[in-house]
């Protein structure tokens, strides 16, 4: 069993499907307590109920990513009813990401749901969760982008805030490093609804994105990305702090 | 300077014109300045980054409809602020920092790609924080890898007519006075703008980097290594 054990308590944005739902599975696979925060009431209690029924123990609240009142009562509520708070996964995103647009016809306005939710949403979660994960000696995971290497044309917002986000986790991870808080990226490539949407908005992309895979298909959210955030999370991962790990099947070769 | 770009006609969008006017004079170049930040001292929350996005929005379409230029540099440079950690900055603070930031550079590098003629070039100036020195700069850092990120993907769009575009990075006003060890490799770090940083701009700019897009050159005198 992968270091951690039943008691570990993570809280995970924007898991109402899709990788955030993944992750919450691969969680429930070792007993953990998951809290899946989301906007989607109805669709949250159904990823939480599916927690239960994989072994772990499963929570829903309410909240949106990119508000801090939201935020700070989503880990109180955590906190109050777990007693404690091992892991954070940044998964939430803006609902513009996968809408290509021409960079000259992006409206500035369009711009602001992007930073609201990439960029404010990581600094207010990490300020509502750093307390917390002071006393456990814990893990925060942001979910980033292979967008955020190598650009994208037309999905030119999404590809910058994620790589903001990397740079906010490197600065971040030596900030807290000596408090024994970790944090680190992962870059997933998984078939999720919010892909399909890509793909339907964009017809070409599937060709464009299965023709540079090795391995030649989507990652699965819960049986290929969720380990990999699940591994970050626990301690067997203690010493690894300020990465990106690439969960995408080779799609981007860094190194 | 050791390199001179070819072109006659540059723009420079950029900010604060003070601090980058000897670059924008080594180049010869024509000053088209950013607005500043709207967010005040006595600003208390997110919104003030975005309370005047429109102005901002027409600021773009005013400096996108200017002639055609063969190389434009870029540099949406804050004022200068002072490390800290991520955790002790006001939600104003963050805006001011960060979001800003990404909101002026996205509208300059839109601005920018209006004007750049087919087959020309444009070079974009950030400053960061090397990653051994990121401690107290997580806006900073969050900024130059945004610009890197914008400038791949304006590299993948622009390519086709000829367009280069690539980043130059500097920490020369967020290096702390004493780096951890171990010791820049060269004793001139942090790096100066109207000599390194201006020889690495120029180079971009000029002939014989004609298939360069999309790369980044940290000017730091050897403190990164990626």
């Amino acid at each position: 069993m992968t270091a951690g054990g039943s008691t570990r308590v993570v809280l995970i944005t924007g898991a109402s499907g899709g990788v955030g739902r993944g992750i919450a599975h691969a969680c429930a696979e070792l007993g953990w307590t998951v809290w899946i925060a989301a906007r989607r009431r109805l669709e949250g209690e159904q990823v939480a109920a599916e927690v239960a029924a994989l072994g772990g123990v499963g929570h829903f609240v309410e909240c949106d990513a990119s508000l801090a009142a939201d935020l700070d009562r989503a880990v109180a509520t955590v906190v109050e009813t777990s007693g404690h708070l091992d892991g954070v996964v940044l998964n939430a995103t803006s609902g513009l990401s996968p809408k290509p647009v021409v960079f000259t016809d992006v409206p500035l306005t369009d711009l602001e749901d992007h930073v609201a939710v990439s960029l404010r949403g990581l600094y207010l979660l990490a300020k509502a969760t750093y307390p917390h994960l002071l006393r456990s000696a814990g893990s925060f995971v942001v979910l980033t982008s292979e967008a955020g290497f190598e650009g994208k044309a037309k999905l030119s917002v999404y590809a910058a805030v994620k790589a903001a986000q990397r740079g906010i986790v490197r600065s971040l991870a030596r900030e807290w490093g000596p408090q024994r808080v970790r944090i680190n990226c992962v870059a997933p490539l998984a078939g999720t609804p919010a892909m399909e949407r890509a793909f339907e908005m964009d017809p070409e992309m599937a060709a464009r994105v299965l023709g540079r895979n090795p391995l030649g298909r989507m990652g699965d959210p819960a049986t290929d990305v969720g380990p990999i955030v699940r591994f970050l999370l626990s301690d067997d991962a203690r010493y690894l702090t300020g990465n990106t790990l690439m969960a995408d099947g080779g799609s981007c070769p860094i190194a | 300077m050791t390199a001179r770009a070819t072109t006659t006609d540059t723009l420079m969008i950029a900010s604060p014109l003070d601090v980058l006017q000897r670059l924008c004079g080594a180049l010869s170049a024509e000053a088209q300045p950013v607005p500043s930040c709207p967010v005040g001292e006595d600003a208390v929350g997110f919104e003030a980054a975005w309370s005047d996005v429109e102005s901002l929005q027409q600021w773009r379409d005013v400096a996108s409809s200017g002639p055609k230029v063969a190389a434009v540099v870029v540099a949406v440079w804050p004022e200068a602020h002072v490390a800290a950690p991520l955790m002790s900055m006001s939600p104003a603070e963050f805006a001011r920092r960060a979001e800003w930031p990404f909101l002026a550079w996205y509208a300059a590098l839109g601005a920018a790609i209006s004007r750049c003629a087919d087959g020309g070039t444009i070079v974009a100036l950030v400053e960061r924080p090397s990653p051994l020195d990121a401690a107290g700069w997580a806006p900073e850092c969050g900024q130059a890898d945004a610009v890197e990120a914008l400038v791949r993907s304006l590299a993948r769009s622009e390519g086709p007519r000829g367009v280069r575009i690539n980043a130059v990075t500097t920490p020369a006003r967020v290096a702390p006075s004493q780096p951890i060890a171990p010791a820049p490799p060269l004793s001139t770090y942090p790096g100066r703008i109207d000599v390194e940083v201006t020889d690495a701009v120029a180079m971009l700019l000029g002939a014989g980097v004609g298939g360069v897009t999309g790369t980044v050159v940290h000017v730091d005198c050897g403190r990164s290594w990626r």
